[in-house]
């Protein structure tokens, strides 16, 4: 459902993304982790056609985001980190605008609208302008909205930024339920317990590139570590680090 | 900060640190404003220069024509100082009340002092100084180059230009006690019953009195020509309210026309009791007014709604809750443009209510476009000189001028910066099945029908007003329709030719080098375009043009707009195609 295909971006001299390949199948969750300015956020804004490569190509549901962009958006969702919303209109309004932006029936989109608005605890909100809600309850919308035309690939940057708990466990069981169903989920984050909780897979970006990917198992092993996926996590990204640290000194 | 560190004189005094730290703050701004782009800097400069030059010679001359009425004129003008510094006086109380209450109780700045260990009485003379400030300056600026002319008309000694300003500085200390302390007792007492029924009857009351006082009075031609006394006394009757003794603004008319008059000791009379009105409510706003602030800001903070003690606000709001999932007049209006996508639909109905929604949009632009309407419609008070061919025709290329001129200003301040602001929610129109090529063009096609609808009415007003066959409507309605195309298309060309994906602030984003660039084009098409569209009008020397110049400037107008408008947005859309975000 996602094909990641050598995948290179690079500003002058810096490489944030270096040669990275991935196919990520229909209906798994899969989630990228990565230290700062690994290159995580440039990947999914490739992927997401916002950022064009330098080389390489990506594919969502088949279709290339480059030279067919407009069917990769019509079958995909994305949720940036800091998701800025039309401040003026109200949630219920920015619902029936992202459907129709979608070219979403009026019976479909009022029925998801209000399927999403229950599980989301929105109802009070609706009339509300958007400018006057907290930081959590926009997360909640723009997650609600994205979800809304039911997309086979959904992108989020740090699902859980804002989110009181209740709603953190309300975002984590519709993407399960929504994986199990057929919806590719393609997280990154920094929280390792949720990729630890929900991911099938987990790929770490280092330094642009695609350092491991696998199962928590397969990285554990690949690691040589015990315990929690923090210590595999730090184990994989130092080796990493050494590693290109002796490639820069034999270079020198 | 480190206060170990800091000069003793600033960790003892708090309100010294705060205007230190505030002031450091705002000449950064200003540096940061300079550096962003010195062409915007420049141009704001030499608008400044030029009111002030252009205003201090326009009530020069006006000051002289009116002095030279014998015997009337000292008096009109002295009148005219006084109504000044009344109404002065009136607009620096309101300005200072919602200046005040907005820095009092809606200011980050202050939500975050009141955190920390600084008294309420440090922390409300900062925001007291500083509202003043804020209210004050632009009515000062105003008002600098009417009594410059005032002075150098009646010759007025150097010591004038030194006395007046000090004595205005002592002035407007007062309208900004007495509107800081309205703003803090508004913000006490706002939700009580009382005191909105209250506010309600005393607004309706002064306005039916100024209803009453100020109700025009018809005169006819022929007692304006041969009964002039009878009109002024009459004129000067209706604004003798500004000449009562207890009004601030009269002790400041009085000392500075008596400074100019040579009576010193008058002069230093009104100066005293002015003085000692500043000093005395001064002293008492510095000294008791922090622990009415802070009672204010906590009730302010506590407040769930200002109408909640009302039955009929509880029960509208209670039906409101009810929700009913409804899609909302403008989508079913909209929904009758069938042959429009759904999707493009979606967007205008969006940026539709995004206008509508924020007042500084639709404020300024009805602001704009409303003062040229009542200019506009009174056009038909000067019929009776507008008789000339000559004038008809200058005045009616000068109102196709002001038309574009004022659309100018608002597609440079609000279309240039729509394709910006949706740099940071392209997340949702970018990844929409939509293409960034069709937004661009779906908010072209809607800032263009909506600038038509008001400069075509307008432009058919003006003509109408000035009496112009329909051939002459016509043409300047086939005009300002080319105009509106252009100076749209150069915006939103422009926009998209440089955009400012990073910024949230319309502000911002027109201040930088794509939109001054974006303004000054504008500027020069509607210069070079009026002045061809006059110079090839077939009404010009009343109907002795020649074809080939009359051709030759239409022409010349419409490769002009053609260059101007469709160039800048065809390369926007160029560029939109291969943009990354």
């Amino acid at each position: 459902m996602i094909e990641i295909i050598s995948l290179v971006k690079k500003f002058g001299e810096l490489i944030a993304v270096n040669d990275i390949n991935l196919v990520v199948p229909r209906g798994e969750f899969f989630a990228v982790l990565g230290p700062n300015a690994a290159g995580k956020t440039t990947t999914i804004k490739i992927l997401t056609g916002l950022m064009k490569p330098t080389s390489g190509a990506a594919r969502v549901a088949g279709y290339d985001v480059q030279t067919h962009p407009l069917d990769a958006r019509r079958r995909m969702a994305y949720v940036p980190d800091f998701p800025f919303l039309y401040e003026k209109l109200t949630p219920w309004e920015f619902f029936r605008f992202t459907g129709q932006l979608f070219q979403m029936e009026d019976r479909h989109m009022e029925e998801a609208a209000r399927a999403l608005i229950a599980r989301f605890n929105l109802e009070d909100y609706l009339r509300k302008p958007i400018e006057g809600l907290s930081y959590g309850t926009r997360q909640r919308v723009a997650i609600a909205s994205a979800l809304l035309h039911d997309p086979e690939v959904f992108v989020i940057d740090e699902p859980m930024v804002g989110l009181d708990p209740h709603h953190a466990r309300v975002v984590k069981d519709i993407l399960k339920e929504r994986s199990r169903a057929g919806m590719t989920v393609f997280v990154s984050t920094h929280q390792l317990s949720v990729a630890e909780e929900m991911a099938d897979r987990i790929g770490i970006i280092h330094q642009g590139r695609l350092i491991a990917v696998g199962t928590r198992e397969e990285l554990r092993r690949q690691s040589g570590t015990d315990g929690a996926l923090e210590h595999t996590f730090l184990a994989l990204t130092a080796q990493e680090a050494n590693f290109t640290e002796e490639r820069a000194v034999a270079k020198s | 900060m480190n206060g170990a560190t800091m000069p003793r004189s600033f960790t003892s005094w708090p309100l010294l640190l705060l205007m230190r730290a505030n002031l450091l703050q705002s000449w950064r701004k200003l540096k940061a404003v300079r550096d962003q782009s010195r062409l915007l800097t420049s141009i704001i400069g030499l608008f400044v220069a030029g009111y002030l030059v252009l205003s201090f010679m326009l009530f020069y001359k006006g000051l002289k024509f009116i002095s030279t009425f014998p015997g009337l004129g000292e008096l009109l003008v002295e009148r005219l100082i006084f109504l000044l510094f009344a109404f002065l006086f009136v607009l620096l109380l309101f300005s200072n009340l919602v200046i005040g209450y907005t820095n009092f109780f809606r200011n980050r700045e202050t939500n975050f002092l009141l955190t920390l260990p600084v008294p309420a009485q440090t922390i409300y003379r900062w925001k007291f100084l500083e509202s003043s400030l804020l209210a004050s300056w632009a009515f000062l600026f105003l008002i600098a180059p009417l009594l410059a002319a005032y002075g150098l008309t009646k010759h007025a000694p150097w010591h004038f230009y030194v006395v007046t300003p000090s004595l205005v500085g002592m002035f407007i200390v007062l309208p900004a006690v007495a509107g800081s302390w309205c703003a803090v007792n508004l913000g006490r007492m706002l939700d009580r019953r009382t005191f909105q029924v209250m506010v309600i009857v005393i607004a309706g009351l002064m306005l039916i009195s100024a209803r009453y006082w100020w109700k025009a009075e018809p005169v006819d031609d022929e007692t304006l020509e041969t009964r002039v006394l009878a009109v002024l006394d009459r004129l000067l009757m209706k604004t003798k309210f500004a000449q009562f003794p207890l009004l601030p603004s009269y002790w400041l008319s009085s000392s500075v026309l008596q400074w100019l008059e040579g009576g010193m000791r008058s002069a230093g009379f009104f100066m005293l009791v002015l003085l000692s009105h500043v000093m005395f409510f001064g002293f008492l706003s510095f000294t008791r007014m922090g622990q009415q602030f802070y009672d204010a800001a906590s009730i302010v903070q506590s407040r769930a709604s200002v109408f909640g003690q009302w039955e009929w606000f509880r029960t509208w709001r209670s039906r409101r809750r009810a929700f009913h999932y409804s899609p909302g007049f403008l989508e079913h209006a909209f929904g009758l443009l069938r042959w429009v996508r759904k999707d493009v639909r979606a967007l205008l109905v969006k940026d539709l209510r995004m206008f509508w929604r924020d007042t500084t949009q639709w404020g300024q632009t009805l602001m704009l476009f409303g003062l040229l309407g009542v200019y506009v419609i009174n056009l038909r008070h000067f019929t009776q000189q507008l008789t000339n061919p000559f004038w008809v025709h200058l005045v009616s290329y000068l109102n196709l001028g002001a038309c574009s001129l004022n659309l100018a200003t608002l597609t440079t301040r609000f279309v240039y910066p729509q394709f910006s602001l949706e740099g940071k929610r392209l997340w949702i129109i970018g990844m929409a099945p939509l293409g960034i090529m069709r937004v661009v063009r779906a908010k072209f096609a809607l800032a263009t029908c909506g600038s038509l609808c008001v400069t075509l009415s307008l432009i058919w007003l003006s003509c109408h007003m000035l009496r112009m066959p329909l051939d002459r409507t016509l043409y300047f309605a086939a005009a300002i329709t080319v105009m509106t195309f252009t100076l749209n298309a150069l915006a939103v060309g422009l926009g998209v030719l440089y955009p400012n994906l990073r910024e949230d602030n319309p502000g911002k984003i027109v201040s930088g080098f794509g939109g001054t660039f974006c303004l000054v084009l504008s500027f020069l098409y509607i210069v070079s375009s009026v002045t061809l569209l006059a110079i090839g009008s077939p009404w010009a020397r009343f109907g002795q043009q020649s074809p080939e110049l009359m051709f030759g400037t239409l022409a010349g107008f419409a490769t002009l707009s053609v260059t101007m408008g469709w160039m800048p947005l065809k390369l926007g859309l160029r560029k939109v195609t291969s943009i990354e975000m």
